[in-house]
């Protein structure tokens, strides 16, 4: 796959920062 | 203000663990259908496949900003705190989304453009507006007195949409690098593939999910601060 890397980290960064959000929720009390 | 005043807000609760069994499961189909199941774009090859999370991010990021707008109405008209309660929340829910497909964006810009950023209209207009919701955030913070803090930043949040027509339709107004709408274009049909357009649809409703999902949950956390607040 041409530009894999571009791809997997755009994917990732999104991934991580919504996990990371949720997770605050739930550690504020959620 | 008594505490008879804030909503307690019930369904709330009732009706969040069903919008996040529904949110990961599209979120799941979507990713899938992005990174696999849609065709290899002719031009761009596979790098386009980030654009299945940066547009709806976008689309949302902008959604969420109006809605920030219509809670500092509701506010402004009402004195509801629930309606205060909706704006920060989603304007912190926007800002997430805005950083997110701004960074999306500029990793699909490298191997695209050529450049991780360029000072272009619809690049600009957007980091204005991450910037000033970022503002609104902060000013959030100047004052610990319930009602001045939710009323200066209803009139923030009601000055600050102006930009997000600006951002959008900053491609037509100026000569732009960044590429004219596809999807939301007048006067025509979404111009690319029926099987890239349903990918993408599919992704706008698992992502507009994720957002109705976070926004439940962190109206409930401000509601329940308000009410923290009041009975102390």
């Amino acid at each position: 796959m041409d530009n894999l890397i571009f791809v997997v980290a755009a994917f990732a960064i999104v991934w991580g920062a919504l996990l990371a959000y949720l997770i605050s929720l739930r550690a504020r009390g959620a | 203000m008594t505490e008879t005043t804030i909503p307690r807000g019930n369904t709330l609760p009732r009706i969040r663990p069903w919008l996040g069994i529904a949110a990961a499961a599209s979120f799941v189909v979507a990713s899938v259908m992005a990174l696999f199941w849609a065709p290899t774009d002719a031009v761009q090859g596979n790098v386009y496949r980030i654009l299945y999370v940066h547009v709806p991010l976008a689309w949302l990021a902008y959604l969420a900003f109006v809605i920030v707008f219509l809670a500092s109405v509701g506010w402004l008209w009402t004195k509801n705190p629930l309606f205060d309660a909706i704006a920060v929340s989603s304007a912190e829910i926007g800002v997430l989304f805005t950083g997110l497909f701004l960074v999306a964006g500029s990793i699909w810009a490298k191997p695209t453009w050529g450049v991780w950023w360029t000072w272009e209209p619809r690049l600009v207009t957007t980091a204005i507006m991450f910037v000033m919701y970022v503002g609104y955030l902060l000013l959030r913070g100047l004052s610990t007195d319930f009602s001045r803090r939710a009323t200066r930043a209803a009139v923030f949040g009601i000055i600050a949409v102006i930009d997000v027509p600006i951002v959008h339709l900053s491609v037509l107004w100026a000569n732009s690098l960044h590429q004219l709408p596809t999807v939301l274009r007048a006067g025509g049909s979404p111009a690319l593939d029926s099987s890239m357009l349903l990918t993408l649809m599919v992704s706008l409703g698992a992502y507009t999910l994720i957002y109705a999902y976070f926004m439940t949950s962190r109206v409930s956390l401000e509601l329940a601060r308000i009410r923290r607040l009041w009975t102390t």
